[in-house]
């Protein structure tokens, strides 16, 4: 588990982040087990009471659901995980819009410049998704 | 709930506690952050009456502190308490002694997580095992409530990191927490609530998601403006 967390935001926010990413990339799949609360607070060194909230939230955002005793797992629900993915697309698109236009470039050079770097570092892309 | 109304206390001529007030939940972790000197220890001695105050009062799940509480509480100081020359199962056979809420099996799995060999003579500790063994006499009891003063303090970074996976552990669930430090950026997203103190008040009492969330400040940022107003 590969998370730095800042200390300005919630913490409980940023472990959903994470999770949302996640499962956008597919990393992990639908119906999958996740990490016990405690098991994911001693993971990201978190206190337990917000590994709690951030569960309760994902599972009243749909994002895992949990049945009985059993460990939770990811949604099955593929509408939720394209709307997951589709919601992360936009934000990290908004946030480019943003920095470029407060350097004033042009929508053509932006798609210039796209189409000239995506392919140029897929490790960094692939950090950055 | 833990909760402190009001007490002040005095050394001398010298008021330490000016009217201090904040409460601690059960099933989490309370932070009393102060430079030194502003009387955290002070407060956690208060708590365990093992000084007594000048005014105010310690409430313990509504009660005073009496005889049958300490099984109930306990503190861990700063430094150990245990005779350098006894063996690390002596000092555990010596809390169970003392107290009917050691327990022996949870000792047991704390020798390991801490990886320590109960033949070692504490004398004989490293700074940052010391510490660890220290802990352990602590956590090992079935209490309630926890008062760790200085967890963190001197003490190398891999021992730091031991002693904060205690805290995301069954070791402490459920149990009301209360720890002091002048240090918080390691255990910033460990702890439910700050207290933060200066010149024996608390200045500011809140919790740690609640500002992130709200004011989108981190406990540091928090301290900065309290101390700096």
């Amino acid at each position: 588990m590969n998370i730095k967390l800042n200390s300005r935001d919630p913490v409980y926010i940023q472990v959903i982040r994470y999770f949302k990413e996640q499962i956008a990339t597919g990393i992990l799949e639908p119906g999958q087990e996740i990490a016990s609360r405690r098991e994911l607070a001693n993971k990201l060194k978190i206190n337990p009471n917000t590994a709690q909230r951030a569960y309760k939230e994902m599972e009243e955002q749909g994002l895992i659901f949990t049945e009985g005793n059993l460990p939770s797992r990811i949604t099955k629900d593929e509408v939720i995980i394209k709307h997951v993915r589709e919601e992360l697309i936009l934000e990290a698109v908004n946030t480019f819009i943003a920095s470029i236009q407060s350097i004033n470039v042009s929508l053509e050079e932006a798609v210039e410049l796209i189409k000239k770097n995506y392919h140029k570092n897929p490790n960094e892309q692939e950090g950055n998704q | 709930m833990i909760e402190v109304k009001d007490i002040t206390k005095k050394f001398g001529r010298k008021k330490v506690l000016n009217g201090v007030s904040f409460t601690a939940n059960k099933g989490e972790i309370t932070c009393l952050i102060g430079i030194n000197g502003v009387g955290k220890t002070t407060i956690l001695n208060a708590i365990m009456n093992l000084t007594p105050i000048n005014s105010g009062e310690v409430l313990i799940d509504g009660e005073k502190i009496h005889k049958e509480s300490y099984e109930k509480i306990t503190f861990i100081p700063d430094a150990i308490t245990m005779l350098p020359q006894m063996r690390i199962a002596d000092a555990m056979q010596f809390m169970a002694d003392f107290y009917q809420s050691w327990n022996q099996v949870r000792a047991d799995e704390l020798l390991s997580f801490f990886k320590l060999d109960p033949n070692d003579r504490i004398s004989s500790l490293s700074k940052g095992n010391t510490a660890k063994v220290n802990m352990l006499l602590g956590l090992a009891l079935d209490v309630d409530y926890l008062l760790m003063d200085e967890p963190f303090s001197g003490i190398d970074i891999f021992s730091r990191e031991q002693i904060a996976d205690v805290f995301t552990s069954h070791l402490v669930e459920d149990r009301g927490v209360v720890i002091t430090t002048h240090e918080i950026s390691d255990i910033e997203h460990l702890i439910d609530k700050a207290v933060i103190l200066n010149d024996g008040v608390v200045l500011r009492e809140f919790n740690a998601e609640d500002v992130r969330e709200n004011e989108g400040k981190s406990i540091i940022d928090v301290m900065r403006e309290v101390y700096q107003a």
